[in-house]
């Protein structure tokens, strides 16, 4: 069958299936490397405490000073301001609007790298949070009282941000289709969204309170603070301090929810490795179905795609639960809701290796349009060229299938090991005695072989 | 962990490891030999190609040769590689390129936006 084409809008060069012999050394260097991790074994726990210290003062007052914060939240609502624009009157094709590159390619796949590299880079440009506290600001100053807020329910925890990531992701791979062929979602309808979800989280804010809803409700602040706490650079106290890499992440999922965040964002990014790969055949077998129960084209492909990635969901939620389940079963275990949260954290890794893995050719040629023809001409109306760099296009030759290989099996095995040390380390710190917490962890090693060899077999199939 | 176990350990890796290699001793042969030969034709009846898309396998440096016999008239479009060519109502056009960029490729009735092609090329 292949009359059912899933085609992305943007990408005009789909990376090859890594071949069968790097499948195997990447497998069996993910295992190796578990058993050793087996046999190492520390006894102390080494990430639990960050060990923060304060970078220079005058580097913290200058970055997070007023000045450079408001022009930070400036250039942030210039720029959702501009992709809303540009993809409300700019051109319907989706490769020449600035648009959907921007927002799907530079700011969704961008801050994740920049967070893990740099810190909670996105708070200062979020210009939701701009909005809100200048808003915040001017209701304080006109009513001489600061606003009254509602008390967010606790029990929400992360919750809104887990539902809202996979909104974002189902909008960009699922809402895009018509005819029960996936065309691609339009601009037009990113920058209706991207409107759509300003009213919400304004509103959300206005309810509960800026930060409070950037903490726990607000997607992206969500998700890239997520995995900024990989990394080693953070605020504490108005200060700019730097911390024991991986330390931040320990303390992460103590929110409710926060174990559902991490597993959408595995989930959403299987599926889109999957659904021209590994799960094409299902996909076309479910639509086959939706579509003899007199469903129209385009409905039966949504619902085929909706119903298959709630299914891998729930499957990578199961997969975790059951090595959970496991490791409450050793003696001295906290209880299982404890661990569910306690190692939710782990998979952090684990979730930006498939990132990496699944996006990072994608990343790379896009951004090559993105800072040449879709800034000089971001309506892409064919007689703009602010620039002069309108006329430019992407070089796919700058990657070899090889480089590109090896950086999605390298980001994997790194993923992995790092998703282990975690765990272990958590392990060490939870169960008293040493040989409990190493027996603890056959569990979750078992949870983290599965999620990568699954990513390696993504890789392995990814055109069918 | 006990040294035994730690043995048993490092014999259950090494077992994988020798079979994993097995693997790879297997696939190895049959790498290079299911690449396209000579000159392909897709044809377009009513907007789609007849016996659905495509599928031409290249190895770098080869050349791309394929030919569209198309019903309705269209403009084709090979992505990645970045070449046009107009196509009359039950005219034909050829393509003739070298495969220099690795990866997998579409081509399509850019009009209709339906693809006719899956070009992959292997390094």
């Amino acid at each position: 069958m292949s009359w059912l084409p899933v085609a992305h809008a943007l990408v005009a060069r789909k990376d090859l299936a890594i071949p069968t012999w790097l499948f195997a050394w990447g497998a069996s260097i993910v295992l190796i490397a578990s058993f050793f991790a087996l046999s190492i074994a520390w006894r102390k726990p080494r990430f639990e405490q960050e060990g923060w210290r304060p970078l220079r003062a005058g580097l913290s007052r200058a970055l997070l000073g007023p000045p450079v914060q408001a022009l930070c939240g400036a250039i942030g609502i210039f720029l959702l301001g501009l992709a809303i624009y540009a993809g409300l009157d700019g051109t319907e094709a989706p490769d020449r609007n600035f648009t959907l590159t921007f927002l799907y390619v530079t700011a969704w796949l961008g801050f994740p790298l920049l967070s893990v590299l740099l810190g909670d880079v996105f708070r200062p440009f979020n210009p939701w949070r701009a909005v809100g506290r200048l808003t915040g600001a001017a209701f304080t100053t006109l009513a001489g009282q600061r606003p009254a807020h509602l008390r967010y329910p606790e029990r929400l925890g992360r919750w809104p941000a887990a539902i809202g990531l996979i909104a974002v992701v189902w909008l960009e791979i699922v809402y895009g289709s018509s005819g029960g062929v996936a065309v691609g979602l339009s601009p037009q309808s990113a920058a209706t969204a991207a409107v759509v979800y300003s009213g919400y989280t304004l509103a959300m804010m206005a309810l509960f309170g800026t930060e409070r809803w950037c903490q726990t409700g607000e997607v992206f602040s969500v998700y890239f603070g997520m995995f900024a706490r990989l990394g080693s650079f953070g605020v504490k106290g108005g200060r700019l301090g730097i911390r024991r890499p991986l330390s931040a992440a320990t303390s992460w999922a103590t929110v409710p929810g926060s174990a559902a965040v991490v597993i959408a964002s595995i989930a959403t990014t299987s599926f889109d490795g999957a659904q021209e790969g590994a799960f094409k055949g299902a996909l076309e077998s479910t639509f086959e179905r939706f579509s003899d129960w007199g469903l129209g084209l385009t409905t039966a492909l949504r619902l085929t795609d909706t119903l298959w990635i709630l299914l891998i969901f729930a499957g990578v939620a199961a997969v975790y639960l059951i090595g959970v389940r496991g490791m409450s079963s050793v003696g001295g275990a906290p209880s299982f809701a404890k661990l569910r949260d306690g190692f939710a954290h782990t998979l952090i890794p684990i979730a930006f290796a498939y990132l990496v893995a699944h996006y990072f050719s994608l990343f790379v040629f896009q951004e090559q349009a993105q800072f040449t023809y879709l800034l000089s001409d971001p309506l892409g109306t064919g007689t703009t060229d602010l620039f002069g760099t309108a006329s430019s296009g992407i070089d796919f030759q700058v990657l070899s299938s090889n480089a590109i290989w090896y950086v999605q099996v390298g980001a994997l095995v790194v993923g992995h090991v790092v998703g282990l040390t975690l765990a272990h380390d958590r392990a060490t710190a939870w169960w008293g005695d040493y040989r409990q917490a190493a027996r603890s962890q056959y569990w979750m090693l078992a949870v983290m072989v599965a999620f990568t060899c699954f990513g390696l077999y993504l890789l392995s199939v990814a055109n069918g | 962990m006990s040294s035994n176990a730690m043995r048993a350990l490092a014999g259950i890796a090494v077992v994988v490891v020798a079979v994993v290699l097995l693997v790879v001793l297997q696939s190895g042969s049959d790498d290079s030999s299911k690449t396209t030969k000579g000159l392909t034709t897709i044809v377009i009846k009513n907007g789609k190609p007849v016996g659905g898309i495509a599928q031409l396998t290249y190895n770098k440096g080869e050349e791309v040769r394929f030919k569209v016999d198309s019903d309705v008239s269209d403009e084709v479009h090979m992505h990645g590689y970045d070449i046009m060519k107009d196509v009359e109502a039950g005219g034909s056009v050829s393509f003739d390129f070298p495969a220099t960029i690795e990866g997998v490729f579409e081509a399509e009735l850019e009009g209709r936006k339906e693809q006719i092609l899956e070009l992959t090329v292997n390094p």
